[in-house]
């Protein structure tokens, strides 16, 4: 069997609040695969988002391992931490709310090939359209600013921007949650045939138990910091073992049309 | 069916940029007393500016035609679940006489609003005893003493843990679904006739949206108060309400009854809605040539 992509061990990370400890992330395993779709659930505050920072680096763990590629990706600094870095993308809930609103999406993706040493000056714009296209967006969007876009261009853009360096694995931080059903759709689409194509693994942090069930290979449940159970996506949502798990699944507002479906299709 | 409101003809329109920018368009729609309306559809379809414009909160930038017409109690009316009052103290009419009524209701005693972000609605520099005492003391007119008692019956009806403490806690120091608790008892303390959440549990995860949702349901019923619930969330509105209305680009494109809208969606933009939905038995999307284990 291959080496895993990537190879989480015993990550902690502790907070304090009012003069006490808390682990926000505590003793957390898993690992992903080449290609691979894992999903992050769990209620407010059980810690995802706080693996996904420890994961980018963008904070510092107290415990724990985090294998990437091969190599030990906390013991990297400098350049090698910077190139390692590139194979590593995040795409967030509100991703351009950190850009002037008045910045272009030629401004936005240009950054990427830029710092990265992706692409020559001149051969920028030609990437950007090629980029824009790679997500289903016109070239012609390049000069509009991004406050000129709507919510679901957005995220192509993001997404553009994180596919720029190449990556081999995407954090995606709630990042389908603020879209509605229909645009929703239209960006899993677009996640799932750019792993197809090029093999890119996502961890795919979300409470949404339906998205997870469409879209992952397998999930993590958190709670309070802790994995509460991992398994096969679909097995898990379908037959939770854990009492979070349980709960997550009982609170999930469903939809039944199973007995109705058959007066709809005949409308 | 007793209407509380009638909208009629209703069109919204934003400036922005120096164009005039449709929000809702020819908008015809009966919301009965006591009733659980929820308002679908996707962003930017208009659902916010019917909510607000119901409330009589849309922006200066905006204008308004048509018509909203309520037919509301014809004093300030205080649902089943009234505040305590000693003998004189507030005023109480012959209740449920129901009049058409010319005058604009009142935010805040007619209405009670909640938004997305309960920290929108709720002053940070005020306790969340102060907001919800001030609401009854303005509109009940409840000494500030009664008003305070009030506001600490309203947090046990909202089920926070330690009302006591909650009253003389400042928003920040609540959590999302603590701070959300909070927002409708302030919405709810004059006792209005009309509750609009708007988007009021998207923010939440699951656990406490359902919690929320059940709060929402029984403060309805108990108080025989009328929800617009506006969310585009689709199983979510299935789940509260007894009749949806399905809007898109700024039209209502078909209204009924929630089982009705499941089973037999006249509309070809609601059954796309429907479709695009996945529920927790969601069938893989097209799948990725991933690792599966
Ligand atoms: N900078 C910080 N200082 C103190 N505590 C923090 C900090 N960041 C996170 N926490 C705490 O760590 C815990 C985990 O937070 P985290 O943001 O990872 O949760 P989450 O699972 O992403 O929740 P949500 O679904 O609400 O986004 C929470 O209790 C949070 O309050
Ligand atoms: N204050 C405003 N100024 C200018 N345009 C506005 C304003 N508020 C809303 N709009 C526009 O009016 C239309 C309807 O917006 P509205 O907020 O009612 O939609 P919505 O259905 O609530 O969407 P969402 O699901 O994203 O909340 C959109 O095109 C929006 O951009
Ligand atoms: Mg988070
Ligand atoms: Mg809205």
């Amino acid at each position: 069997m291959s080496r895993p992509l990537l190879a989480v061990s015993g990550l902690t990370k502790r907070y304090r609040r009012g003069g006490k400890s808390i682990a926000a992330v505590d003793d957390v395993s898993f690992d992903i695969e080449p290609g691979e779709t894992l999903a992050l659930a769990g209620p407010s505050g059980s810690g995802k988002s706080t693996i996904a920072r420890l994961l980018l680096r963008l904070i510092e763990s107290d415990a724990g391992r985090i294998e990437f590629e091969g190599g030990d990706f906390l013991s990297l600094s400098g350049a090698a931490l910077r190139a390692r870095r590139a194979r590593l993308q995040m795409v967030f809930q509100d991703p351009l709310a950190a850009f002037n609103p008045r910045a272009t999406v030629a401004r936005v993706l240009d950054d990427p090939l830029r710092i990265h040493g992706i692409a020559t000056r001149s051969e920028r714009p030609r990437r950007i359209a090629a980029l824009l296209d790679r997500v289903g967006l016109s070239a012609d969007l390049a000069g509009r600013a991004i406050h000129e876009i709507s919510g679901g261009q957005r995220q192509r853009i993001a997404i553009a921007r994180a596919i720029a360096t190449k990556p081999s694995l995407i954090v995606l931080d709630e990042a389908v949650s603020a879209l509605d059903v229909s645009v929703r759709r239209q960006i899993l689409q677009l996640l799932l045939d750019l792993q197809r194509e090029e093999r890119i693994a996502y961890l795919f942090i979300s409470h949404d138990l339906g998205v997870i069930s469409a879209i992952a290979h397998r999930v993590v449940i958190l709670d309070a910091g802790r994995v509460a159970e991992s398994g096969n996506a679909r097995a898990v949502i379908g037959a939770p073992q854990s009492t979070i798990g349980k709960a997550l699944v009982t609170a999930a507002p469903k939809l039944n049309r199973t007995s109705t479906q058959g007066a709809a299709d005949r409308q | 069916m007793t209407a509380l409101l009638s909208i009629r003809d209703l069109t919204v329109s934003y400036r922005r940029d120096g164009a005039e920018v449709a929000a809702l368009k020819h908008v015809n729609l009966d919301v009965a007393a006591g009733e659980r309306l929820a308002i679908i559809g996707e962003s930017g379809s208009g659902k916010s500016t019917l909510a607000l414009a119901t409330a009589g909160l849309l922006p200066a930038s905006s204008r308004i035609d048509g018509c909203l017409d309520w037919f509301l109690p014809s004093s300030p009316s205080v649902g089943a679940k009234a505040p305590p009052s000693e003998g004189g103290v507030k005023e109480r009419q012959p209740s449920e006489f129901i009049t058409r009524s010319t005058h604009t209701p009142l935010g805040g005693r007619d209405i009670g609003f909640v938004f997305q972000d309960p920290s929108a609605s709720l002053d940070p520099v005020m306790s969340v005893g102060e907001q919800i005492a001030e609401v009854a003391h303005t509109h009940l007119r409840l000494t500030w003493p009664q008003s305070y008692a009030w506001a600490k019956t309203l947090l046990e009806r909202v089920r926070l843990s330690d009302p006591d403490a909650a009253l003389r806690a400042y928003p920040h120091q609540l959590s999302g679904g603590q701070k959300q608790r909070v927002a409708i008892a302030a919405a709810i303390a004059a006792g209005p006739k009309l509750l609009i959440a708007d988007e009021a549990t998207s923010a939440l995860d699951t656990i406490v949206q359902a919690e929320i949702v059940a709060l929402i349901r029984q403060l309805v019923a108990e108080d025989g108060m009328t929800l617009l619930f506006v969310s585009h969330d689709i199983a979510l509105a299935t789940e509260l309400a007894e009749r949806i209305a399905v809007f898109r680009h700024g039209e209502l494109v078909e209204l009924g009854p929630t089982a009705q809208i499941i089973a037999g969606p006249r509309h070809a933009y609601t059954r796309a809605l429907l479709d695009a939905h996945l529920g927790l038995d969601a069938e893989p999307m097209p799948q990725p040539a991933g690792a599966s284990r």
